[in-house]
Parts: C-alpha cells; sequence; structure tokens
C-alpha cells in the first residue's frame, strides 16, 4: 500500500546536511523523519523553523567571518 | 494563462464541488473561468465537448493528441476533473468517458450565445448619473487607493517619516484584511511587512489584486458574506466595461457590502457610499484578463497603476558593474521598494542613487525577499538604455546578488508529502510519471523508490481510481 508522509523537503549541500544530522541526533531525533540521499532529507513541517535557526546559530559559531569593510564613496 | 490568474485558478482547485456547482449557475463566472483559468488544451477539450450529445469516450479523445502529449493530457484533464467541469464515468464494458458537468455547459453556451435572462453581466444604469465621471479621473482613482495600500505596506517598514499619515488614507478594513492575510504585522502600533508582503508588493498589479481578493474570499464566511456570491460578483467585474456605471439595484445584500470595500481597494468607485450606481475601474475590468493590468494600445488606458507599473519602455533604473544603482523617480513607493534591498545614499528631486552591497541584500534575504524577486524587479524596471544589452543587468552584479543569498541561506525546503512503500516498479513508474505530468514532483529517488510531491490531493484521487479500477 501506498502511504504518504508529510514534511518538509529539505535540499543542502552534503556538509549542511552533515551539520542538519548533528542537530537532530544532539537534540533526540526530534527533527529529521527520514535521510532520503546525500542532499536530500526529509524534516518534520513544525521543526523546520526551529532547525533552520540552529543551522543559522550553529554556522555562526563554526565559521568566522571577516567584517565586510565597506567602503562607501 | 497567465501567473496571477493560476493563483485564483489554485484557490478554486480546493473548493468543494457543491461550490463549484453554485458558482456555474452563472455565465459570466463560467465564461471568466473558462477564458483565463483554464489551460489552452483543456479549453479545446471543452470546445470540443460542448456540443456534443453524448458522453465522449476515452478511446476518442486520446486520437486527439500524438502519443508524445500524453503528458499534457493528463494534466489538463486533471485540472477539469478538480474544477468540476468535466466527469469521468465507466460504462459496462468497463470503457472510460468523459461528459461536461450540466451546469456548466450550460451556463457555458449562455455566455456564448448571450441566451438567457441571467443578467449575470451586471447591469448598465439606465438613469444618466448627474456626476458621471471619466475614464482618466477613474484610472487615477484605482492607483491612489492601490498605491496607498502597497505604501502602507512597505513604507512603514523602511521607516518613512511619513509614512504613518499615509496609512491613515488605508481603511481599517483594508488593514485588517493585510494583517489577516499575513502580509503585515503590527505590534506596538509600528507596522512591519511580513515575508508574504514582499512577495506580494513584488508581483505584478494584477496578481497583487488577486492575492488580496483571495484573502478576502478565505475571509467573507466570517463576515457572513457567502463565498459563491462574492466569487461571482468578482467574476462578473472582470466582464465590465471601463467608464460605464452600472446599477446596484440587481445585486445581492452580499454583494452590496462588498461593493464597499471594493471601492476601498479601489477595484470600484462610487461617488457615495449610498449611490445607486458604481463605476468599475481598471483594476476591476483586468481581473479575468490575461493582458494584465497594463495593455492596450490606447494611450489613455496604458497607465493603470501609473507610478508602481511603469511598463518595460518607461523603465527607470540604472545598474552599473560597480553594484552602484541610480533611479530616476520620485515615487516614495519606489523608493521604499528599492530602499529594502538597496543602500540608498542620496536622493535628488527626480533621482535616487545608492548602492547594491552584500549587507543590504542579505538584510532582505532576511526579510524574506529571494534573490531571483529583487533581479526580476531591477531587471523589469531596467531604465531604456540598460534595456540596450542583452540582459539588461550586469551579469556580475546578478550572479553576485545570488551568490549574497545563497551564503545566508544554505538549505532549500519545500513542503509536501513524501510518496512510499510502493508495491512494485510498475506502480511506481506509474504514479511517478502521473506525478511528473501534473507538475507536482520535487524529487525521487528511483533505486528506493521514493518520491517528493509538493500537492497530493490529485494523485490520492489516482490511487483510489485506480484501485477501484483493479
Amino acid at each position: 500500500m501506498v502511504k504518504a508522509t508529510r514534511g518538509t523537503l529539505v535540499k543542502c549541500d552534503a556538509s549542511i546536511k552533515a551539520m542538519l544530522l548533528d542537530i537532530d541526533s544532539k537534540n533526540g531525533n526530534d527533527f529529521i523523519i527520514e535521510d532520503l540521499d546525500e542532499e536530500h532529507i526529509l524534516v518534520k513541517e513544525t521543526k523546520i523553523a526551529q532547525l533552520k535557526q540552529r543551522l543559522q546559530s550553529m554556522m555562526k559559531e563554526r565559521l568566522k567571518e571577516p567584517e565586510s569593510s565597506e567602503s562607501e564613496a | 494563462m497567465s501567473a496571477s490568474s493560476s493563483q485564483a485558478l489554485d484557490y478554486l482547485e480546493l473548493l468543494p464541488r457543491q461550490t463549484h456547482t453554485k458558482l456555474y449557475e452563472q455565465p459570466s463566472t463560467v465564461l471568466a473561468i473558462f477564458r483565463c483559468m483554464l489551460p489552452h488544451i483543456a479549453k479545446t477539450i471543452v470546445m470540443g465537448m460542448l456540443y456534443m450529445p453524448t458522453p465522449f469516450a476515452a478511446v476518442d479523445l486520446e486520437a486527439w493528441f500524438r502519443p508524445d502529449g500524453k503528458k499534457e493530457r493528463e494534466k489538463a484533464l486533471a485540472v477539469l476533473e478538480q474544477l468540476h467541469i468535466v466527469a469521468s464515468q465507466q460504462d459496462d464494458k468497463r470503457q472510460l468517458s468523459y461528459t461536461l458537468y450540466k451546469g456548466f455547459a450550460r451556463s457555458l453556451r449562455q455566455a456564448l450565445e448571450g441566451s438567457g435572462t441571467h443578467r449575470s453581466f451586471g447591469v448598465p444604469s439606465s438613469i444618466p448619473d448627474p456626476n458621471r465621471v471619466t475614464i482618466p479621473f477613474l484610472e487615477e482613482y484605482a492607483r491612489s487607493q492601490w498605491e496607498n495600500i502597497l505604501f502602507f505596506m512597505v513604507g512603514s517598514t523602511v521607516g518613512l517619516a511619513n509614512a504613518n499619515q499615509l496609512g491613515n488614507a488605508v481603511g481599517e478594513g483594508t488593514k485588517a484584511l493585510l494583517k489577516a492575510g499575513d502580509f503585515i504585522r503590527i505590534s506596538n502600533g509600528r507596522v512591519s511587512i511580513t515575508r508574504a508582503g514582499f512577495t506580494f508588493v513584488l508581483q505584478e498589479t494584477n496578481a497583487q489584486v488577486w492575492s488580496l481578493l483571495i484573502v478576502y474570499l478565505k475571509h467573507a464566511p466570517q463576515l457572513g458574506m457567502s463565498e459563491t456570491d462574492v466569487l461571482s460578483f468578482l467574476f462578473m467585474l472582470g466582464s465590465l466595461e471601463l467608464g460605464q456605471d452600472y446599477t446596484t439595484s440587481t445585486l445581492s445584500p452580499t454583494q452590496l457590502q462588498m461593493l464597499e470595500d471594493l471601492s476601498a481597494f479601489g477595484i470600484v468607485y462610487r461617488s457615495s457610499k449610498d449611490a445607486r450606481t458604481f463605476y468599475p475601474t481598471r483594476l476591476a475590468v483586468t481581473l479575468t484578463s490575461d493582458t494584465g493590468a497594463l495593455s492596450t494600445s490606447d494611450p489613455l488606458k496604458s497607465s493603470p497603476v501609473g507610478s508602481s507599473r511603469p511598463n518595460a519602455n518607461k523603465g527607470f533604473i540604472i545598474v552599473e558593474t560597480n553594484y552602484r544603482l541610480y533611479a530616476y523617480t520620485s515615487s516614495l513607493l519606489q523608493i521604499a521598494v528599492l530602499s529594502l534591498f538597496t543602500k540608498l545614499t542620496t536622493r535628488f528631486p527626480n533621482l535616487v542613487s545608492g548602492k547594491l552591497t552584500k549587507e543590504s541584500t542579505t538584510r532582505a534575504v532576511k526579510l524574506g525577499i529571494s534573490s531571483t524577486q529583487i533581479v526580476a524587479y531591477l531587471t523589469a524596471h531596467a531604465h531604456p538604455q540598460m534595456q540596450k544589452t542583452q540582459p539588461f543587468l550586469p551579469p556580475t552584479v546578478t550572479d553576485q546578488i545570488r551568490l549574497w543569498e545563497y551564503e545566508g541561506e544554505r538549505v532549500e525546503t519545500t513542503t509536501g508529502f513524501l510518496m512510499k512503500e510502493f508495491n512494485s516498479e510498475t506502480e511506481y513508474r506509474d504514479v511517478l510519471s502521473y506525478a511528473e505530468s501534473l507538475g507536482v514532483l520535487q524529487w525521487k529517488n528511483d533505486s528506493k523508490r521514493l518520491f517528493f510531491v509538493d500537492r497530493v490531493e490529485q494523485i490520492s484521487l489516482y490511487l483510489q481510481k485506480k484501485k477501484s479500477r483493479v
């Protein structure tokens, strides 16, 4: 029998996916429904905003960006 | 089918059958849906079937198409069935055939032949109006009302000083509607625009009108209005003539109530609240036309919502390869929109200038504007000088805007349904190709027999039918 599962398809790089899996495993697998392939995962629709936010803060921690020096003329 | 009417189509498709049946009682509605909602192939099918006395065998219909047109055929039929225009049935010999729903066929015939006494195309007022208004007046009225709404949304977000003052020109009802549609958020008396609101502002006028009206439709039941009444009135408006006054005496109470709201949007004009006539404006008469709000060669008609929608040869934006941007405009609305994603530095009487920076772009992305939208806006309003080159915008700039967006946004998300656990490869292939032909397929994995769709209604219908056939 064919099944339809409601959720949000997330497409990202392999590196980003690794980070998402990391967030998921550290939070009791509360976000991800299914790991689809190297670049796709299925996430609970209600959790996607929270997941994105955690990814943002994780990236901020790990990748220190040089402050952009805007030269205005 | 234009982008704007496809929005309305999406909405229509989700209505239940009873609503469709009621809607199709009005010839004007049927004609409007037929003319601008249906894909071309669906139109051809409906036209072919309109005067057929007997059901149309599926085999015969298939004979109309080349074998490689299967995808288009299924898509057209899916739309027609979803809208309850065409019904499919099986006879005793298990032969599939199609018929048009009676109500739809009757109304479409009436619309085409001009028969019947339905009065659904509006009744022109028989008493001459002492305060008759001209077409240029109506254009101006529609433009200022609509721009006020847009400026109310954008202006207060970017913090222009006189935004509040302009906000007062926007009625409470309209504000509530914008809020209900999640286009704006109001906190502590301060208005800020949302992601949906940005998409709304950057759309073309016709699509904007439909977006707002769809929110209106969704909230109609709460205001004690019947959805069908509201919809048929909108479709009727689309078939009226600009500059003509129409009597209100044939309208239902719901529609009278609507007139008030619609005149706040600038879609219709009434000289006073209890006037016995109303005038449709450009926004109304283009509701159900493909041409959009900027159409026709008539110079009077070519400036619909004037400064916010300059047509292609009236573009005003120059972008240089060093990311500097110059915009020849004095319209506050345009300046406000530009300042959503540009770092504006100087303003002259007829010119603003600034720069596209990483900061300004990422800020816009955070607010929910996509790089595609920014590029589309800049392209659509490129200055004639810019239009001499192909593409209009310097590729370095467009690429950079995309890269800036990509830096902030590392994941791409689509909401929908994952289809899994297919019994056999054939079943998987079959449903997959159906999903593909509907254009809802987002991702697939053949080895795991999985695929992802952004809409599931038609697929589940298809699966049910399949099951009943076996």
